[in-house]
């Protein structure tokens, strides 16, 4: 046996678990329909693949969820996890999966997918025959994946970059990289047997301000990370910056550095995909604008040629949306999609190249670290700050990064910190900014991030 | 002047944490950000570590209250120097409370700042003036 | 290349050559030199000194006092470092109370001072020489702000001055501590007659057993089979040894380490036996304990082979409960996500398989009311220092 294969054993010997047949799972894989695939959709698709969000904790609510989703005509289904799963707590999840059950109310933000266990949630993924994808924020998911794999569920989203520094303070590092590194093999294992398991990173992070280069920089870290273990089918993702400029310039720079970076390490042979999210920041509490704004945003995924775009409801400023403006939202998206065919390419050549080189000066510092694997040279990275992320809650995030918006609303660097970009980069950066003697810089944050309010 | 920062309990309001952070880095004071999820104790650990002059709690989530209540009985168990101000705000508790009645309760429980549901501008505003004021 | 291990514990030592290991009891009429001479010559002159490695428990290691100024950040930095350095014994002071506090009376082979960021002036005063002057240390060292270096050199006889522990944005600093800690065991076994002598065998560092364990520990998983998060647990005469998966505890320490380690220093089944039948007692889980593997309160004063074993079973538990979340001490562990416990030292030669797991079920039903337990590997050869 491999030493995979027994560290497999013991993850899936759990209080929570029943008996974990790994035969019959890869009996399940290597005849599953091809319609459960995501990467076999990206491949026979032309169109722009529409994804919600949603979850709920009970199984009857998910399929009544993902009927509503089809009859909106939905081409990924989503499965949200609880967030006691995504802590690994599996124990708080089972009781508050029973209460959910008992008293008909929602006591999980999601579905607790180890509890349910994989032998009930296949019969729910095979009956709608349509891929589904695993949204969660786990830094140790490979009990997860392995029951979500299992389950027919064949898109895993995350990371350890990705998911670690937007959602926890203190989770050990360099042990994500290692528990990440089992996802991607188990992926890279299964999709030998069928169509390609996809890998997707999250590429919105802490959706606040996030410049563009530190986004696209760990994108193409997450995805040579996955690649190097095995992987063939990879999706790199951003989220709507604010300016549709900026989303443009970081489409056509991210195409061409994921294929670029792909290459350069030996995987040509490998898949990649891009996927937009709609804007991940605060919501108007104006439904007519939050109309407008994922209009909006719709035009944008067209405009840069997504594979794949995750959306937002009108409701999104007032909590958990219901299933049927959840599945209008589909709709609507892919009505607005159907007006979008066939547009022509746009860039702007000067903001291509500064973020081309911006993400190739960092690449570059990242690789020169002394460190013999790559998961240590971006664990080492982040710690000297080479990446870091504008409101991180994580300890290891440096937190000197400072960005604000210029006049078109395209974020910009104010303070880089130890980010190693150039200074002729840097003074690019700067000369877009124009803040005005006395303005607090706090204060420009604020009407930033509140931008679409 | 130094101040510790950080958000108190089982809140990870990353956000609110950072702009209080540059904002009293702006305005010239050494920030020691202790981030969200901060217990008391590791906040009052931080300001004897730091010998800092100001501790601002600020708590988002509304559960403010049960975290510091015991600040007090905490306190006595600290060796501080004489002027250190102790300061919390946000959305110190949640319903329809109004600040008359909650400012006087949080005094109560050993802060000499109390701002609730109040701009940051401001909050920060008035700690500089009652620093002025105190010196 | 082929190399010779040698482990010298304080019962017995262990030679292991391309994975094979054996196991000799300790003639205590003899040196640890003589008596390995007379055991082994033939297999020890077979190797070049350069390829002999020994580590050793022998000494007990390092015992150390630390002041600090904080729970949270001093003392905190500082006993993390300590015990990753390979420390058993470790008694802590708060500055602040520090007139009230009964000063140590056994022999502290280290005093450690920590407080306050660089910046920080005027933290300590006259009540820190009054508290060492009752103190019976080898030596001092001072690992906080750099404004205190003056004078507490001009107030303390041959002060150690390292790096502050505690960096300007209050994160753990390690490095300097750690080698100084390392260095001092050193001089520490140089300083014992019985285990100088071993230099005769190898050009290599004698290092602590524990220090060793702790540094194999990624290695783990390419020998035996196991997955993070785990536990190492090493229940000696003295004392009991952690070493514990970095994800196992909710803490802002940002250390390089994926494993760290903690001592217990009253729970060992020989030296340690009346501690340990007392903190049992004081437990209110034991009787059902006993009684769950149907003996009776007696055997605690027993002296038997049952008794023994069954005061081995009851280290596990309490070693469990200690570090659970229904014991606040210096850390938790989430013992929930575990999935391997790894069981290692003098226990593996008495409990048997059945023994280990009957007791690790009783705990994790009563204490974490779960119905199966993280799958327990008895380390019988006590192999696990020769991992690397």
């Amino acid at each position: 046996m491999t030493l995979l294969q027994r560290e497999r054993e013991i993850i899936v010997r759990n209080e929570y678990i029943d008996h974990f047949d790994f035969d019959e799972v890869k009996e399940f894989i290597s005849g599953a329909s091809k319609n459960l695939f995501i990467s076999h959709r990206f491949k026979n698709s032309k169109e722009i693949l529409v994804q919600p969000r949603g979850g709920f904790p009970t199984y009857d609510k998910v399929f009544e969820l993902y009927k509503e989703f089809k009859d909106a005509n939905v081409d990924v289904l989503p499965l949200t996890i609880d967030s006691n799963t995504r802590l690994n707590d599996y124990a708080t999840a089972k009781k508050m999966l029973s209460l959910s059950e008992a008293n008909d109310t929602d006591m999980l933000n999601g579905y607790p997918l180890v509890n349910h266990g994989y032998r009930t949630t296949r019969k729910m993924i095979t009956h709608y025959d349509t891929p589904v994808s695993l949204r969660h924020g786990t830094p140790d998911a490979r009990l997860l994946i392995e029951v979500a794999l299992a389950s027919g569920i064949f898109e895993i989203e995350g990371g350890p970059i990705t998911y670690l520094l937007p959602y926890s303070k203190n989770f050990p590092m360099d042990k994500a990289f290692l528990y990440w590194k089992y996802v991607e093999r188990v992926c890279a294992e299964y999709s030998k047997l069928n169509e390609p398991i996809n890998r997707e990173s999250f590429g919105p992070l802490s959706a606040t301000l996030q410049p563009p280069a530190i986004v696209i920089v760990i994108q193409l870290l997450e995805m040579l990370l996955s690649l190097e273990e095995g992987v063939k089918s990879f999706s790199v993702s951003f989220s709507q910056t604010g300016s549709m400029l900026q989303d443009i310039v970081s489409s056509n720079v991210i195409k061409k550095l994921a294929r670029h970076y792909a290459d350069k390490f030996g995987h040509d042979d490998a898949t990649i995909n891009l996927v937009y999210h709609q804007w991940m920041g605060a919501f108007p509490y104006n439904r007519e604008y939050s109309d407008s704004l994922i209009n909006t945003s719709t035009v944008i995924a067209s405009m840069i040629g997504a594979d794949k775009i995750i959306t937002k409801t009108r409701n999104e400023a007032f909590g958990i949306p219901t299933k049927e403006a959840n599945a209008l939202a589909v709709a609507n998206v892919k009505y607005t999609l159907g007006m979008l065919k066939g547009l022509p390419k746009v860039g702007d050549e000067e903001e291509e190249e500064n973020l081309t080189n911006e993400v190739h000066e960092i690449l570059e510092a990242v690789f020169n670290d002394g460190a013999d694997t790559l998961w240590r040279q971006v664990f080492n990275s982040i710690k000297n700050g080479y990446i870091d992320i504008p409101f991180s809650p994580h300890i290891i995030n440096a937190n000197k990064v400072i960005t604000v918006r210029d006049k078109n609303s395209n974020i910009r660097f104010f303070k880089r910190g130890s980010v190693p970009i150039s200074d002729k980069s840097f003074a690019f950066e700067k000369s877009k900014i124009s803040l005005k003697d006395g303005d607090r810089v706090v204060d420009k944050i604020i009407q930033d991030i509140g931008i679409m309010l | 002047m130094k101040v510790v920062t950080g958000v108190v309990g089982n809140d990870i309001h990353v956000v609110a944490n950072r702009l209080i952070d540059i904002s009293l880095a702006e305005r010239g004071f050494e920030v020691f950000n202790l981030g969200v999820n901060t217990y008391l104790e590791e906040f009052l650990d931080a300001v004897i570590e730091t010998d800092a002059d100001v501790l601002l709690i600020s708590s988002l989530n509304g559960e403010a209250e049960g975290w510091c209540r015991d600040l007090q009985i905490l306190k006595s168990q600290y060796n501080f120097r004489d002027n250190v101000i102790f300061m919390i705000g946000g959305n110190l508790v949640v319903g329809e409370t109004t600040a008359e009645e909650i400012v006087p309760r949080f005094k109560s429980y050993g802060f000499d700042l109390v701002f609730h549901q109040v701009d940051l501008n401001e909050g920060l505003d008035q700690l500089e003036l009652f620093l002025k004021a105190s010196k | 290349m082929n190399r010779l291990l040698i482990d010298i514990g304080s019962t017995y030592f262990k030679i292991a050559e391309q994975g094979k290991i054996e196991q000799y009891f300790r003639n205590f009429d003899k040196s640890i030199l003589n008596d390995l001479e007379s055991k082994c010559a033939d297999v020890i002159s077979s190797y070049n000194k350069d390829d002999v490695y020994i580590c050793s428990s022998a000494n007990g290691g390092l015992s150390t006092l630390i002041i600090g100024l904080s729970n949270s950040f001093s003392l905190k930095y500082a006993v993390n470092i300590a015990f990753n350095s390979g420390i058993n014994i470790i008694d802590t002071v708060l500055y602040n109370n520090i007139s009230n506090e009964t000063p140590p009376k056994d022999n502290i082979d280290v005093v450690i001072i920590v407080g306050g960021i660089n910046s920080v002036d005027n933290i300590f005063d006259e009540k820190i020489f009054e508290y060492l002057n009752n103190v019976n240390y080898q030596n001092i060292v001072f690992v906080g702000t750099e404004k205190s270096h003056n004078y507490l050199q001009n107030n303390i006889k041959d002060i150690v001055l390292l790096e502050n522990i505690i960096s300007d944005k209050l994160q753990i600093r390690e490095d300097e501590l750690k080698s100084y800690l390392t260095d001092l065991y050193q001089a520490d076994i140089m300083g014992k007659e019985d285990i100088k002598q071993l230099y005769a065998l190898t050009n290599n560092q004698i290092f602590s057993t524990p220090y060793i364990v702790n540094r194999a520990l990624p290695k783990i998983h390419e020998h035996i089979d196991v997955a993070d998060p785990f536990i190492v647990v090493d229940i000696g005469g003295a004392t009991t040894d952690i070493h514990y998966s970095r994800d196992l505890v909710n803490d802002n320490i940002l250390s390089s380490s994926g494993y760290d380690r903690l001592v217990f220093k009253k729970l060992g089944v020989y030296k340690s036996r009346e501690s340990l039948v007392h903190i049992a007692k004081q437990n209110e889980f034991v009787f059902e304990l006993l009684e769950h593997l149907n003996v009776t309160e007696n055997i605690l004063e027993e002296k038997s082979d049952e008794a023994t074993r069954v005061l081995m079973q009851l280290s596990i538990f309490l070693v469990l409960y200690k570090v659970s979340k229904h014991h606040a001490s210096y850390i938790e562990l989430n013992l929930e996500i575990l999935n391997n416990i790894i069981l290692t030292g003098g226990i593996t030669q008495v409990l048997t398989q059945e023994d280990v797991d009957n007791i690790t079920l009783f705990f994790y039903k009563k204490i974490l009311h779960f119905h199966h337990t993280p799958k327990i590997i008895l380390d019988k050869n006590y192999e696990i220092w020769t991992y690397r």
